[in-house]
């Protein structure tokens, strides 16, 4: 066992036959960007040669650089197993599917400047170029307008190619779209799997140009990354297309197997074989074939189709409404828990004052402290906070807070251990309108005689007083950021009472009256069919009882300008998830609180599109 | 979890109501945490505490002289308060259980947050 030492390897195919002088080469363990490797040989004879005769060998490398071999003798090198993983099933790669004449054909018969007037757009720095043919695919719903083909249908070039295919069995149905994307190196595609209702079931991609590691990843989490070899024909069907998404990262270099060289298949972990390969302007061919029905495939979970025909709706029981909680509000936090909190950084300033305000030493929990925003806020209270996402509690404990994980509807806390509580933009998550003054009633019981707690919840009315709340007005500015794109859901086919902007103070419909509570009345909702409507974000609302879409990015914190528009556009399929949320009415969470025997309200107002409480146990 | 954490929370599985105080803490990782002392603070959680309970899980732990009770004129003893601010507010428990004294539910404490929910035929009606 020897190791090289040395400031810049020489290349593999370089070092190798140097190496192989003195005998076969067992192995060579070359880690990728380290100025050293690892050769064994299969004798120690053959290793003792290739120290005496080899060391201080110079060598010239590929760029006309002197390098230096410098060796050493060591114990034992850690070689990983050759994992054998399978391709995702499903998953094919047809290499050496065209010739390179019709590679240069294909390459040169797009035509990239045709549709924008302007060159300099095209030639974005940031995004990958894009061109349709046969439908038009949209990124804002990533679905294709199957009522408005495009005019000349797929490229001619294109028949003669697909016929052989279809002839050799590589496809078995004729595409009738096509999507050419140009990757420069840095260039890549989100994760995604592409819709089910837009494409059947055989989706192939080919390669030209340049090859290119495409990473596919199972739900369990699982990714396998793929070599897609220049002029190779990668074929999804089955689980690999409806299943696993495909994504290629955005990097100039791909991490290849150095002994495979430009040959098709998994990138495994055996890092003694692993190399970097500088990516080329890489272009590929995605053939598809338009589904003309619903997708009916067996992955129901993740198609379209299928989950459209089941929407979450009103909840009849309280099993119900634990469970569309479970679903659409706590199953999402734990999803969004990073994202959500790189959001949840300003601590709104009555909610300061009022935790300022009360006297040193108190004992105070929050309840749905998310990721406690509010628990390091004045240093003279000893703060607990609590919430049902682990994953927002780990932040809590993260920043050295105390916090624990409950449902807030059973606060572990002993009766009258706190003199203040504040649930703030929690209650409203809850989906019947007992669970919310059950809610209220959990925050009660915490206090002491004479406790205060403050209670925040968003309200229906986002414009009041003829003022449009922050969460309204940021739509001016906000094209393209998170929590602004509008869902991409069908809007609501229901009938919902519209709600007029209040502008005045007095509600366009009754007050909420305390028999309504008792009654576990359905007054908070006057519509026709029970199903819940997708709110769009940063409009007002039409229903108090609403799914509110996140869009879910990646790299939270980092600023993302927003997408340039344009027949280019950009695929950027963040996933997206729909809280629950029962908006209040002026009114409703002072009418909540009234219900209960042992609390009388000290102050009730509005605060940026919320409406705000302030309670104290008697 | 802080020992005063500790010391607020209670069992809140179906039936139990007040016999659900105080968990019953095992730890099989506790670490000290230095925290600034602030006499004043401590004073104030004095009386908030419930003793016994703070006792049983301060033997638990097996930290040594933790006071019976708080003595006359605790406001202004240095050396009772410094005491007192060392098991309440120094002493966390990164990995261990709580226990219902009533029903026997084990709640697990991991990384310092214990999990406290409960599964849904124990809050079921």
């Amino acid at each position: 066992m020897k190791a090289l030492r040395q400031y810049r390897m020489p290349p593999r195919n370089q070092l190798l036959p140097v190496l192989e002088t003195c005998g076969p080469v067992d192995a060579l363990l070359m880690p990728p960007n380290k100025p050293y490797s690892f050769v064994s040989y299969k004798t120690a004879e053959e290793s003792k040669k290739a120290y005496v005769t080899l060391n201080g060998k110079e060598i010239v490398d590929d760029l006309g650089q002197k390098i230096i071999l410098y060796f050493n003798f060591v114990e034992k090198a850690q070689w990983k197993e050759l994992g054998l993983q399978a391709l995702p099933p499903g998953l094919m790669v047809v290499e050496e599917i065209i010739s390179s004449e019709d590679e240069k054909m294909l390459l040169e018969s797009i035509n990239w400047t045709e549709d924008t007037g302007n060159q300099n757009v095209q030639k974005s720095l940031k995004h990958r170029r894009v061109k349709h043919f046969g439908y038009e695919f949209h990124y804002e719903n990533n679905n294709v307008d199957r009522g408005k083909p495009l005019p000349g249908g797929l490229p001619d070039i294109c028949d003669s190619i697909l016929e052989k295919w279809l002839k050799e069995g590589h496809i078995k149905h004729k595409p009738d779209q096509l999507t050419v994307n140009q990757y420069e190196p840095g260039h890549g595609i989100p994760a995604h799997i592409d819709t089910h209702s837009a494409f059947e079931d055989e989706i192939v991609s080919l390669s030209l140009g340049s090859e290119v590691v495409m990473d596919f990843k199972h739900p369990d989490g699982i990714t396998v990354p793929v070599m897609l070899p220049r002029r190779s024909l990668l074929v999804m069907t089955g689980e690999s297309r409806y299943l696993w998404t495909h994504g290629i990262t955005p990097r100039k270099f791909d991490t290849v197997q150095a002994s495979k060289g430009h040959k098709s298949g998994i990138i495994t972990s055996d890092v003694g074989d692993l190399t970097l390969s500088k990516r080329g302007i890489r272009t590929s061919f995605t053939f598809r074939k338009v589904r003309q029905t619903p997708c009916n495939c067996s992955y129901p979970l993740v198609c379209d189709s299928q989950m459209k025909a089941t929407p979450p709706s009103f909840p009849e029981s309280e099993r119900e409404a634990s469970q569309l909680e479970q679903e659409y509000v706590h199953r999402v936090y734990e999803e969004i828990a990073g994202h959500f909190s790189s959001t949840r950084h300003t601590p709104w300033p009555h909610v300061v004052e009022f935790l300022k305000a009360l006297p040193r030493g108190s004992l105070v929990a929050d309840v749905g402290c998310g990721n406690g925003k509010y628990l390091g806020i004045n240093k003279e209270l000893y703060m607990i906070g609590c919430d049902w996402s682990q994953s927002l509690v780990d932040i809590c404990r993260e920043r050295h807070f105390q916090a624990f994980v409950c449902d807030a509807l059973a606060v572990p806390i002993r009766g009258g251990a706190c003199d203040a509580c504040v649930s703030i933009a929690v209650i409203h998550h809850f989906a019947t309108a007992e669970r919310r003054v059950a809610a209220l009633q959990e925050l009660v019981r915490l206090l002491r005689p004479g406790g205060k707690a403050l209670v925040y919840v968003w309200a229906m009315e986002q414009e009041y007083n003829k003022k449009k709340s922050k969460y309204l007005r940021e739509n001016r500015m906000s094209q393209g950021k998170e929590e602004e794109v509008s869902s991409d859901m069908p809007g609501p086919e229901l009938l919902v009472e519209q709600v007029p902007d209040t502008g005045h103070k007095e509600p366009a419909c009754r007050m909420p009256s305390v028999s309504d509570f008792q009654e576990g009345g359905r007054n908070s909702r006057e519509v026709t069919n029970s199903k819940l409507p997708v709110h769009t974000n940063r409009t007002s609302f039409h229903s108090q009882d609403v799914l509110v879409p996140w869009h879910l990015k990646g790299n939270p914190g980092k600023d993302k300008p927003a997408e340039p528009f344009g027949p280019g556009g950009s695929h950027d399929p963040s996933p997206v998830f729909h809280r629950f949320y029962h908006v209040f009415r002026e009114g409703e969470l002072e009418a909540a609180c009234q219900t209960l025997s042992n609390v009388r309200v000290l102050r009730s107002y509005y605060d940026q599109g919320n409406w705000c409480v302030i309670l104290e146990k008697v | 979890m802080k020992l005063l954490t500790h010391n607020l929370l209670s069992s809140h599985v179906r039936g139990v109501g007040p016999r659900g105080f105080p968990l019953r803490l095992q730890a099989t990782e506790v670490r000290i945490n230095p925290v600034e002392f602030n006499p004043d603070f401590v004073a104030r959680m004095i009386p908030k505490v419930e003793w016994a309970a703070l006792l049983e899980a301060a033997d638990t732990l097996h930290l040594v002289e933790v006071p019976k009770e708080p003595i006359e004129g605790y406001e202004h003893d240095e050396k009772f308060l410094r005491k007192m601010h060392h098991v309440l507010l120094e002493v966390d428990v990164l990995e261990g259980t709580l226990q219902c004294p009533e029903s026997g539910r084990l709640f697990p404490i991991s990384r310092g947050i214990p999990n406290m929910l409960l599964s849904d035929e124990e809050t079921e009606t």
